[in-house]
């Protein structure tokens, strides 16, 4: 599940982390046992969450058969509100598949390569530590992805007098090419 | 014959030991048994015994071990005597037959104790009543050759300390060995000169055993059944490891490869069956010493294999419920003294101090967050002098009970699970270590105390397809299970165990543990490098946790769970000199959660697509893949609570995430201050049924992984010169040596690398954080908010991910 979930962080995660591409001689560079590959897919909210189960009550703002289904109420739903006594900021009706194949983890020591093909100085001597590396697959799929941003008064749409302006919504089919590597390593002051 | 008091020489025990198997057993003469029996008379003998010794002591080196009011009698009435019949025979080539009848008996001793401590082992009685057949002939050459047979049913064992029973009732065994040999020729020269014991052979020993339950007051923690063919060698030698008195042991057992081999935990009709086992064990230089205080029992090495080839549950008459398989697992291992030549500090050993009584840990020296719940599991009412007495309440030097000291080393282990032909190998498990351990029997209790569980244990990689396979990483894996690759660990831990589960029978456990200043590995290479989690406090608390075997699964319901991991450095590189993260404190607080593992893994699957009405391919876009019937589900709910007091009242508990650095370094070189640095806070993160913490908590965070052992398509990094993406595909079986294959045939694709096939299920109706802070190293006391409320809700995660470790 850690696995999953150091997955998931990934969407977040390259936003904020450097991106570098590393070549076959770079490859050649790494050392060490350790590392996973993982491939496979990811998928949210195919037929609607939990809160779409029948059984739930009637009038339930949650209650609707998914499968078919494209209502806002099927999708997963983050709210986040930034100040004390405002609204709330949604992404809202999360759903889609995510697919890939070649996924990498693992930690490795980089003490020499990253000098141009031998044209310049070794950056990697000069860098010289363990990093935990994230090897980006080379195509990620998207199937069916989709999002809405909005602003609403209250976090759930079941709290009385519950309402949502949606922003805007965006839908995602294709291919993504991603390449290269994460490189995370501690910085500064711990 | 009553108190009578005897002291025997250490041979006599050592006679006993080696005859004792011929005073049990039955088992039907066969024709040819019985054609050979001559017409003569015989001897038959009635015996109605009742016998009380008031002691019996086992001298070794001056040191008693004392057996104190040993008695047989009748079950019904300790005053009256029990009876017992010997039928003896001779048959015409010579063999001794004695058939022994033994009715209703029951055996009891009111103590233990080593050169009279104060406190015993406690009380033990055994009800049994046996048939026994034994055979037995001179050998030309000298030594003894024979069978036996044993039976004994109705049999009820009972441990008790300070008045509280642990009891295995309504046992039943039954054992015979068609070859039986004593011989006194076996020569030893370990010790440095040479000595002559009785060599022992056993072949074709079949054995069967059941209990009915496993009981604590009458309470069953479930049932357990077996049975097991081996062939046996065993050479006695008097003198022990501290001098030449004692006992010395050598032992060497091949478990005979037989389907009907099987051990069986069975739990209110529902079974944890093991079965199919083979193996061999090589025991050397077991060794039996009384010393002053303790029981010294140590060996210098233990190696061999086990194997189990079907791992299922069942309904308890062998029948499975889903006809699935977890798979099955072969192990070997070697546990071996190791001595260094540089620095005897660093000297490992295996040795086991048995001591009579509870033997209470230095509570001073305990870190403050175990310390009071190690004196409120050494201050139990049992263990203190009674009300009434002088110094009551005081610790009471007379409570009964075991305590044990052990050292183990363990030299290497290889462990492979294999799921449908499919073999991963946990390879080059290494563990050593020392523990301090109480074990005694308080109201319907079994309450285990460790103390000082110092040690290390590493796992060196994985090994896919076949165990010569080259060592790979991957043991990260592992960590999706809380099993970390190595640890460096100082453990404090109480334990107490109830009979009764969720419902009916089952084992409950309520306990407090510490791990103090731990190193953690969790993702690190051959050479000790990778991510380390460094001066890690984690203190776990555990209570109502109970385990229960049912019809489709072993269940786990955590009824309160609170713990924080204190880890002060997460370093990259080396465990010790390695830059730091910074801190990373992770607070949690469950009740009402459940864990539960399943036979059977994900079957038949569509990666990247959705699998078709029949199952049998995908609907559309996708990769299917059957990966068989075996493998393992694992169902995980896990309800975070929202922030409270703890059901004990011991503490204030929550769900809460704290990073850590800029901090001051400390006084110690590479080392910081907690506390004095920035934060960053995700305070009192919880889930509920949709509406709030006020909500119910009963679907929580939920996760089900179907987990099997699976071919992976593992793509090359860079493409070919059409800008194609090729596959790697083994050679051969041996998978030592690999090509890249544009578009694999069927059998290439048999042997693309194998991994860790794991299909999920996520879900949550909400999940919620309070607030997400910002603490400045100038302002502690006045956090500034950066969220102040986060409510996520309605998510439902699938994943089909096949994670392969790589070179």
């Amino acid at each position: 599940m850690k696995i999953i979930i150091t997955v998931l962080s990934l969407f977040y995660l390259q936003a904020v982390l450097a991106l570098e591409p590393l070549g076959e001689n770079e490859m050649d560079q790494i050392l060490g046992l350790g590392g996973v590959y993982l491939s496979g897919d990811l998928t949210i909210n195919d037929v609607g969450g939990p809160l779409n189960e029948s059984g739930a009550e009637p009038g339930d703002a949650w209650q609707q058969d998914c499968a078919a289904s494209t209502n806002e109420r099927c999708g997963a739903r983050i709210a986040v509100r930034t100040n004390n006594t405002s609204g709330w900021i949604v992404l809202d009706n999360l759903r889609g598949r995510f697919s890939f194949e070649g996924l990498t983890l693992k930690t490795r020591l980089i003490d020499s390569g990253f000098d141009n093909d031998g044209a310049s100085s070794s950056d990697g001597a000069s860098f010289d530590r363990d990093v935990f590396e994230i090897g980006l697959p080379n195509t990620m799929n998207f199937s069916n992805v989709s999002y809405t941003l909005a602003n609403s008064n209250k976090a759930r749409p079941t709290e009385v007098g519950f309402k949502q302006t949606d922003i805007f919504n965006v839908k995602i089919d294709g291919n993504v090419s991603l390449s290269g590597n994460l490189l995370l390593f501690p910085t500064g002051n711990p | 014959m009553k108190n009578m008091k005897f002291k025997i020489p250490a041979f006599l025990i050592l006679i006993a030991f080696s005859i004792s198997n011929s005073c049990f057993a039955l088992k039907a003469l066969d024709d040819i048994s019985l054609s050979a029996v001559q017409a003569q008379s015989g001897l038959t003998i009635d015996q109605s015994q009742l016998l009380n010794i008031g002691s019996l002591s086992y001298t070794d080196d001056g040191n008693d071990l004392t057996i104190e009011g040993l008695r047989f009698s009748s079950q019904d009435d300790i005053n009256e005597v029990s009876q017992l019949t010997y039928t003896m025979d001779v048959s015409a080539d010579g063999t001794l037959r004695v058939e022994t009848d033994v009715k209703p008996t029951q055996m009891h001793i009111d103590g233990i104790r080593i050169n009279n401590s104060m406190a015993s082992f406690g009380d033990l009685t055994l009800n049994y009543e046996a048939v026994t057949n034994f055979n037995i002939k001179g050998m030309t050459g000298g030594g003894l050759e024979g069978s036996f047979t044993v039976g004994i049913s109705n049999a009820d064992l009972i441990w008790k300390t300070n008045g509280y029973a642990m009891s295995f009732d309504n046992i039943g065994y039954n054992a015979s060995v068609d070859s039986l040999t004593l011989e006194y020729d076996a020569i030893d020269n370990t010790k440095g000169f040479t000595r002559t014991g009785l060599d022992i052979g056993m072949d074709n020993f079949d054995f069967s055993f059941s209990t009915g339950a496993l009981s604590l007051e009458g309470v069953s923690l479930g049932e357990l059944s077996g049975a097991l063919a081996l062939s046996a060698t065993a050479q006695v030698f008097a003198g022990g490891r501290s001098s030449d008195q004692g006992l010395t042991l050598h032992y060497q057992a091949t478990i005979l490869s037989d389907p009907n081999n099987y051990v069986r935990f069975t739990d209110d009709g529902n079974s944890l069956f093991m079965g199919d086992f083979s193996g061999e064990i090589n025991l050397t230089n077991l060794t039996l010493d009384v010393e002053t205080d303790y029981l010294a029992i140590g060996f210098d090495q233990l190696e061999g294999s086990l194997n189990a080839g079907k791992i299922l549950i069942d309904d308890g008459a062998g029948n499975s419920d889903s006809l699935k398989s977890i798979g099955s697992i072969e192990l070997d291992f070697t546990l071996n003294d190791y001595i260094d030549a540089d620095d005897s500090n660093d000297n490992r050993y295996n040795r086991f101090q048995l001591a009579p009584g509870i033997t209470r840990p230095d509570f001073d020296a305990m870190p403050d967050q175990i310390k009071i719940y190690a004196e409120n599991f050494y201050n139990y009412k049992s263990l203190l002098i009674p009300v009434g007495q002088s110094n009551s309440g005081q610790p009471n030097l007379a409570a009964e009970g075991l305590s044990l000291a052990t050292q183990w080393n363990l030299a290497n282990a290889e462990l492979s699970y294999i799921d449908d032909t499919r073999r991963v190998v946990f390879s080059g498990i290494k563990s050593f270590g020392s523990a301090n351990t109480t074990i005694d029997v308080r109201d319907e209790k079994l309450a285990i105390g460790i103390s000082d569980l110092k040690g290390s244990y590493s796992i060196d990689g994985l090994r896919v397809g076949n165990e010569n396979a080259p060592l790979q990483g991957g043991a990260e894996l592992l960590l999706s299970i809380e099993v970390f690759q190595a640890m460096d660990f100082d453990i404090d831990g109480y334990t107490e165990i109830t009979a009764g589960g969720a419902s009916g029978g089952g084992i409950r456990i309520d306990g407090d543990y510490f791990f103090s200043d731990t190193t953690i590995g969790l993702s690190i290479d051959e050479h000790g490098e990778g991510i380390w989690a460094t001066g890690v406090n984690y203190d776990i608390h555990l209570r109502d946790i109970t385990f229960d075997v049912e019809g489709d699964g072993l269940k786990i319901n955590r009824g309160e769970q609170w713990s924080t991991m204190d880890i002060a450095n997460l370093r990259w590189g080396d465990k010790k000199t390695g830059t730091s993260l910074g801190r990373i404190k992770l607070e949690r607080f469950e009740q009402n959660s459940l864990l539960a593992i399943y036979p059977g893994g994900a079957g038949q699957v569509c990666v990247g697509g959705s699998l078709n009405m029949d199952g049998d391919g995908c609907s559309g876009v996708g990769r299917f893949e059957d990966r068989g019937e075996q493998g393992i589900t694992v169902s995980l709910r896990a309800a975070f609570a929202d922030e409270g007091v703890t059901s004990d009242g011991t503490a204030t508990a929550r769900n809460r995430l704290t990073w850590e650095n800029n901090r001051k370094e400390s006084l110690v070189a590479g080392e910081y201050d907690n506390d004095s640095g920035t934060q960053i806070i995700f305070n009192n993160f919880s889930t509920n049924d949709g509406t709030g913490s006020s909500d119910s908590n009963v679907h929580g965070f939920q996760a089900n992984l179907n987990i099997d052992v699976y071919e992976t398509k593992v793509l090359k990094k860079t493409p070919n010169a059409d800008g194609k993406f090729e596959e790697l595909i083994y050679d051969t079986d041996a998978r030592d040596t690999y090509k890249y294959v544009l578009s694999p045939n069927a059998a290439q694709k048999a042997l693309r690398p194998l991994g860790f096939a794991v299909q999920g299920h996520i879900t949550f109706k909400e999940l919620i954080i309070d607030e997400v802070q910002l603490v400045h190293a100038n302002a502690r006391t006045t956090p500034q908010t950066v969220f102040y409320g986060v409510v996520m809700q309605n998510l439902d995660l699938t994943t089909n991910l096949t994670a392969t470790p790589i070179q």
